[in-house]
C-alpha cells in the first residue's frame, strides 16, 4: 500500500498499517521537534496493554498513520477533480499529522477529569459532601484546544511549521476555528475521517482482535466529491461504510470498554480527581484549566506524558489518605477492581426505566449500607455506566427534515450535527444523500439503539478476598429488579 | 450523567431555558446559549469550532443527547446538585439576553447565532480588529445575512453584558 504524492526531498516511513508513507521536508522537521516527539511517550490505548499485552502503540505512530491516511484521501480527492492549491493540501497534511499533538497523559483518562463523579457525590449523604459544581473554576481544555496552543506557542513547532501565521492556519484546520471549507476540514474529524480510519485499523492490529479491520482501500476507491464539494461514497460502498460503523462499535465493546481495562482506568480517574480537588498534596497535577494551559505552553510540556501520571501514582501509594493509597496500589500493582455486578442493556433512546436504571437507583440508595456492612470504605466502590452507539451522536430527528431539502439547501442549511454524518452518492445523482436516509441499511436502522453496561466494582485487597467478593455479589444479586 | 453534564444541565436551568433538543432550532439555541454563558465566565468545559451556523461544539451535542436520554429514562442526576453562588449570580445577570425574544424561538435562535458568531470571530482572532463592517463582511463570506447595523447592535449587547471589553 504505497502512498501517493511522493516527495523525494523528504523521508520515507514504513508503517505497519499503511505501508510506505512519504514525508515532505517540512513534515520531517515537525516530527523531529521535541514537542512532537512527546507523542512517543503517550500510549494510544492508555491502560489497554494491561489486558492486551501488545497494545503498546503510541500517539506518535497513530499521528504518522493519520498523515498516511490523509495522503491517500487527498489522492482520492484529486481523482474527483477537486480544486485545491498545493498549500491547502500541505496544510491539510500538517493538520492530520498534528491533530493529536494536544493529548494528555493517558489521553482521555486525564483530559476528561472534570467529568468524573466521586462515589460520595454520586450517592450523596454518606459524608458531609458538597454536591456543588464550581463553574468559576476553569475546566481542563480538550485536547484539540491544547493542541492549538501547543502548535501556536511552542517555538520548536512554530519554527518547523514555518512561522506563527502558518501554525495558526494549521491549528485552525484541526480545531475548525474557521469554515474555510467545512467539508474538507471534516476529513480530520467526522464519522469518516483520518483519525478513525487509522485508529480502528491500528488499535485492532495492536490489540490482536479482528473487529477494527475496515476495508479502507475499498472506501477510498469509492470516495467521491460532489460539485458542491460534499465528500461521500458511492452507494456500492455502503456495506463497507456499515462495516466501518460497526467496527467502531465492536472495538468499544471489546477493547475500550473491556471490564478490566475500564475498571483500572476508572480507578485511575477516581484517584486523580481525588488528588486534584483536595486541599492537600496534588503531586503536581494541574489544579484547573489555566494550570494546564500554563504547563503545556512551557518547557514542562515534554514531561507531560504517561510517565507524569505514573509518577503521581508512585507517590500516591504512600499517601496519608487510605482510599488514595488503595486506589494507587491497585493501578501500580495491576490488581484490577473486581466487577461485582454488571447489568447490560440494549435499548432505544428514551426508554424509561429499564434494568440498568433500576440497578443504578438501588446502588445509589443501598451502597452506603453495603459499605458499612462489609467494612469497606465507600471510596473503594466504583459505579460507572459506559454506553456506546453506532454513530458518535444519536440522530433522532433529522431524516424528514433533510429529505425535504435539495442539494443547494443541504449545503447552505445543513445541520451542524452533520459533521457526524456520512454521505452516500445514490444512483447517478451529483449530490449525495445522508447515510441515515438509506432505507435499505440495516446498520442505519439499528442506530436508534444504544448499548450500555451498568457496572459496580470494588477495589478490595483485604483478608479472605475471594469469600468477601462472593458475599458482595450475593448481597446485590437482586439489585437490578425494579 | 457525568459531572460535566450535570454542570451543563444546571447552567441551562440557570439561564431560564427549557432543556429541549427536539428540533434543530432548539439545539441551535442551546449551543449558542452555552457558548455565551462560557463567554460570560461560566466554565462548563466545551470547546467550540466554527461551523455553518457559527460556533459549534460537537461534544456539547453529544452531552445534550446523553442528558436527554437520561431524563427520558427517568434519571435526572442533576437533582440535588447546585452551581456555585458566583456562577449562579452571573447566569442571572445574562439571562435577559434571551428574554426579550423568548416567545419567538426563530427570532431567539437568530439573535443568539449572531451574538455567538460575532463573539467567536473577535475572541478567536478571526478578524483583525473589532469593526462592525469587517465582521459583517466576514459573516457574509459564510452566507450569513446579517447587516453591519445588526453586527453593531450585537457588539453593543455583548459589551453591555460584559462578554466583550468596552
Amino acid at each position: 500500500m504505497a502512498s501517493s504524492q511522493h516527495d523525494r526531498s523528504g523521508k520515507l516511513i514504513v508503517d505497519s498499517i499503511h505501508g510506505d508513507i512519504h514525508l515532505k521536508q517540512r513534515e520531517v522537521k515537525v516530527i523531529d521537534t521535541p514537542s512532537f516527539q512527546r507523542l512517543r511517550q503517550l500510549n494510544q490505548l492508555a491502560m489497554a496493554q494491561l489486558v492486551y499485552p501488545t497494545a503498546t502503540h503510541t500517539r506518535f505512530a497513530h499521528s504518522i498513520g493519520a498523515l498516511g491516511t490523509m495522503i491517500r484521501i487527498l489522492g482520492a480527492a484529486e481523482e474527483s477533480d477537486i480544486d485545491m492549491t498545493d498549500e491547502e493540501k500541505d496544510d491539510l497534511r500538517l493538520a492530520a499529522l498534528l491533530h493529536d499533538i494536544g493529548h494528555y497523559p493517558y489521553s482521555h483518562l486525564m483530559e476528561k477529569l472534570d467529568k468524573v463523579i466521586l462515589i460520595e457525590e454520586e450517592i450523596g449523604g454518606a459524608e458531609p459532601v458538597s454536591r456543588s459544581i464550581d463553574a468559576g473554576k476553569s475546566k481542563y481544555p480538550d485536547h484539540e484546544e491544547v493542541g492549538a496552543l501547543i502548535v501556536t506557542c511552542q517555538d520548536d513547532l512554530v519554527e518547523a511549521i514555518g512561522g506563527k501565521e502558518r501554525a495558526k492556519a494549521v491549528a485552525d484546520i484541526f480545531t475548525r476555528a474557521q469554515a474555510a471549507d467545512p467539508q474538507l476540514s471534516k476529513l480530520i474529524h467526522s464519522s469518516f475521517d483520518i483519525d478513525r480510519c487509522d485508529y480502528l485499523l491500528r488499535d485492532s492490529h495492536a490489540a490482536g482482535v479482528p473487529y477494527g479491520q475496515i476495508d479502507l482501500n475499498y472506501l477510498l476507491n469509492n470516495l467521491r466529491v460532489s460539485p458542491q464539494r460534499m465528500v461521500g461514497f458511492s452507494d456500492k460502498a455502503l456495506p463497507a461504510v456499515e462495516h466501518m460503523l460497526l467496527a467502531r462499535f465492536f472495538l468499544y465493546r471489546v477493547v475500550y470498554y473491556h471490564k478490566t481495562i475500564y475498571g483500572l482506568e476508572e480507578v485511575c480517574r477516581q484517584l486523580l480527581r481525588r488528588l486534584r480537588d483536595r486541599d492537600g498534596e496534588h503531586y503536581g497535577i494541574p489544579v484547573d484549566g489555566e494550570a494546564v494551559k500554563t504547563l503545556i505552553t512551557s518547557a514542562r510540556l515534554h514531561a507531560f506524558s504517561d510517565g507524569f501520571v505514573d509518577n503521581v501514582i508512585r507517590q500516591a501509594v504512600d499517601d496519608e489518605d487510605e482510599i488514595v493509597r488503595v486506589l494507587a496500589k491497585s493501578v501500580q500493582s495491576r490488581r484490577p477492581p473486581k466487577l461485582i455486578r454488571e447489568v447490560q442493556v440494549c435499548e432505544e433512546s428514551g426508554r424509561k426505566h429499564h434494568d440498568g436504571t433500576a440497578f443504578f437507583e438501588r446502588c445509589r440508595s443501598n451502597l452506603k449500607g453495603l459499605s458499612e456492612e462489609f467494612s469497606i470504605p465507600l471510596g473503594q466502590f466504583l459505579l460507572c455506566c459506559p454506553a456506546v452507539t453506532i454513530m458518535k451522536a444519536p440522530r433522532q430527528y433529522r431524516a424528514s427534515e433533510i429529505t425535504s431539502l435539495n442539494a443547494d439547501e443541504l449545503r447552505t442549511r445543513g445541520h451542524e450535527e452533520e459533521e457526524e454524518q456520512i454521505w452516500i452518492f445514490r444512483d447517478k445523482k451529483l449530490e449525495p444523500e445522508s447515510f441515515w436516509d438509506m432505507e435499505h441499511s440495516l446498520v442505519g436502522k439499528c442506530a436508534k439503539y444504544f448499548v450500555q453496561s451498568f457496572r459496580l466494582y470494588v477495589v478490595y485487597e483485604g483478608e479472605d478476598r475471594g469469600n468477601v467478593i462472593a458475599r458482595l455479589r450475593e448481597a446485590i444479586d437482586d439489585w437490578d429488579k425494579g | 450523567m457525568d459531572r460535566q453534564q450535570i454542570g451543563l444541565k444546571l447552567a441551562i436551568d440557570g439561564l431560564g431555558l427549557r432543556f429541549e433538543i427536539n428540533s434543530f432550532r432548539d439545539r441551535l439555541i442551546m449551543q449558542k446559549a452555552v457558548y455565551l454563558a462560557q463567554a460570560a465566565g461560566i466554565n462548563l468545559g466545551y470547546y467550540y469550532h466554527w461551523y455553518l451556523y457559527g460556533p459549534y461544539s460537537p461534544s456539547l451535542t453529544r452531552d445534550e443527547f446523553a442528558i436527554a436520554t437520561d431524563i427520558a429514562s427517568g434519571m435526572d442526576a442533576s437533582e440535588g446538585w447546585k452551581l456555585d453562588d458566583k456562577s449562579a449570580q452571573r447566569l442571572e445577570e445574562i439571562r435577559d439576553i434571551s428574554k426579550e425574544s423568548d416567545r419567538d424561538k426563530d427570532k431567539l435562535a437568530k439573535k443568539l447565532e449572531l451574538l455567538a458568531s460575532v463573539h467567536f470571530l473577535v475572541d478567536r482572532k478571526q478578524v483583525s480588529k473589532v469593526d462592525a463592517g469587517l465582521i459583517a463582511t466576514t459573516l457574509e463570506r459564510f452566507n450569513k445575512d446579517f447587516s453591519e447595523a445588526d453586527v453593531e447592535k450585537a457588539l453593543g449587547e455583548l459589551t453591555k453584558y460584559g462578554l466583550l471589553a468596552a
